[in-house]
């Protein structure tokens, strides 16, 4: 596969649309949080009360526990590992897959019943995988935001400041 | 996979640092982290065990500022090195843009570096990206060793394959920053070359 393939831009109209999602099954769970990573750990878009400091190791903890979880359903020879679900004392954690290359985690209290959350994920993720599908099938907008210029400036910066 | 958001204007990259148990991935991290200005770096999360080996992963995120309005973002990762673990890297390996693989210039730890290296080669191929297309640095670590145990370059070089695979590869003293942040600028540079 061409690594240039690999770089996933996500367009402003297709973000707005990833934000709605969230917000309608944050509303509509009564959930805390909710929360759409890359399955390498990045933050794609987050919904829900307060701004939390510590987004960005949520993100690379919450992906690595669940390709770890992953790699467990494998060595018991698990056909179909899709989803999680972390229960804690007052948080719990629901966690789906999508395509194999996002992770949906929704953050709910005592309040909300796992099987609302289920349901509804099920929906939000259907929803999630039609915007994958379209981010996957363009490339335009790649060449506009990478262009020569881009990387010059980035390389740059990188000298800049990862230096002795 | 490196993940652009157009409409916060964001780029995400991730960069691994694997090798041998014991080889100075986690001493690379937190050479950078002591060093970077406080505005660039997040928290350094490691999750290790009580000995301090790395367990999980540790996890050191920068933040680039703006190039050309795009909020450049860099998450560093290490995996665990010892053998036992190796289930554990192909989940830390997920989604990763480049990989520094870090080897020990102690002679007796060659068949190591070779085994850790077939085995990245291995998980990458596993991600369905063509391993000589990856973005990869080496690193020769520990050079500080001493001369009866110090492997030559030449004899790394060619354990490792480097001059069959042109990786860029660099000497390196973790533990006094020797080579820690070229060892950053080089990989930083073929990944973003590749993105
Ligand atoms: N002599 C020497 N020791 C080093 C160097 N880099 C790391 N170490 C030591 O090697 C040991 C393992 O380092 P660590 O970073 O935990 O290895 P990791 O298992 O790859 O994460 C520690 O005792 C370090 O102090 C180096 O450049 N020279
Ligand atoms: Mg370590």
């Amino acid at each position: 596969m061409d690594p240039q393939l690999t770089s996933i831009i996500v367009p402003s109209e297709e973000i707005a649309k990833i934000e709605e999602c969230l917000a309608r099954l944050v509303e509509d769970t009564g959930s805390d949080y909710a929360l759409l990573l890359d399955k390498s750990g990045q933050v794609i878009s987050s919904k829900g009360d307060g701004d939390r400091q510590d987004i960005t190791a949520l993100g690379a903890l919450i992906a690595g526990v669940f390709a770890s979880s992953r790699e467990v359903a494998k060595l018991l020879r698990e056909r179909d590992f899709r989803a999680s679900f972390q229960q804690g004392v007052r948080e719990n954690i629901f966690i789906a897959l999508i395509e194999e290359q996002w992770i949906l985690c929704i953050i709910f209290n005592k309040g909300t019943h796992i099987g609302l959350v289920k349901v509804l994920t099920k929906k939000a993720t259907d929803e999630l995988a039609a915007v994958l599908e379209r981010v996957r099938q363009q490339h335009k907008a790649r060449d506009e935001v990478l262009g020569s210029a881009f990387r010059t400036s980035m390389e740059d910066t990188i000298d800049l400041l990862f230096r002795d | 996979m490196a993940l652009i958001n157009v409409a916060a204007r964001e780029i995400h990259c991730k960069i691994v640092y694997y090798g041998p148990g014991m080889c100075g991935k986690t001493t690379n991290l937190q050479y950078i982290h002591s060093q970077v200005p406080k505005e660039v770096k997040g928290d350094l999360l490691s999750i290790a065990t009580e000995t301090e080996r790395t367990l999980f992963f540790d996890f050191l995120p920068l933040d680039l500022g703006k190039v050309r309005g795009f909020q450049t973002r860099f998450h560093l990762y290490t995996v665990p090195g010892q053998v036992l673990y190796e289930r554990t890297r192909v989940a830390v390996l997920n989604g990763a843009d480049g990989v520094v693989f870090v080897a020990d210039s102690h002679k007796g730890k060659m068949q190591e570096n070779i085994n850790s290296l077939r085995e990245l080669a291995q998980n990458i191929t596993r991600q369905n990206k063509r391993f000589a297309d990856f973005p990869i640095v080496l690193q020769y670590n520990k050079r500080d060793l001493p001369p009866d145990v110090l492997a030559p370059v030449a004899m790394m070089d060619h354990f490792l394959g480097v001059n069959k695979m042109n990786w860029p590869r660099i000497e390196a003293i973790a533990t006094k920053g020797v080579g820690v942040f070229e060892t950053l600028r080089a990989i930083s540079r073929v990944v973003i070359s590749k993105l």
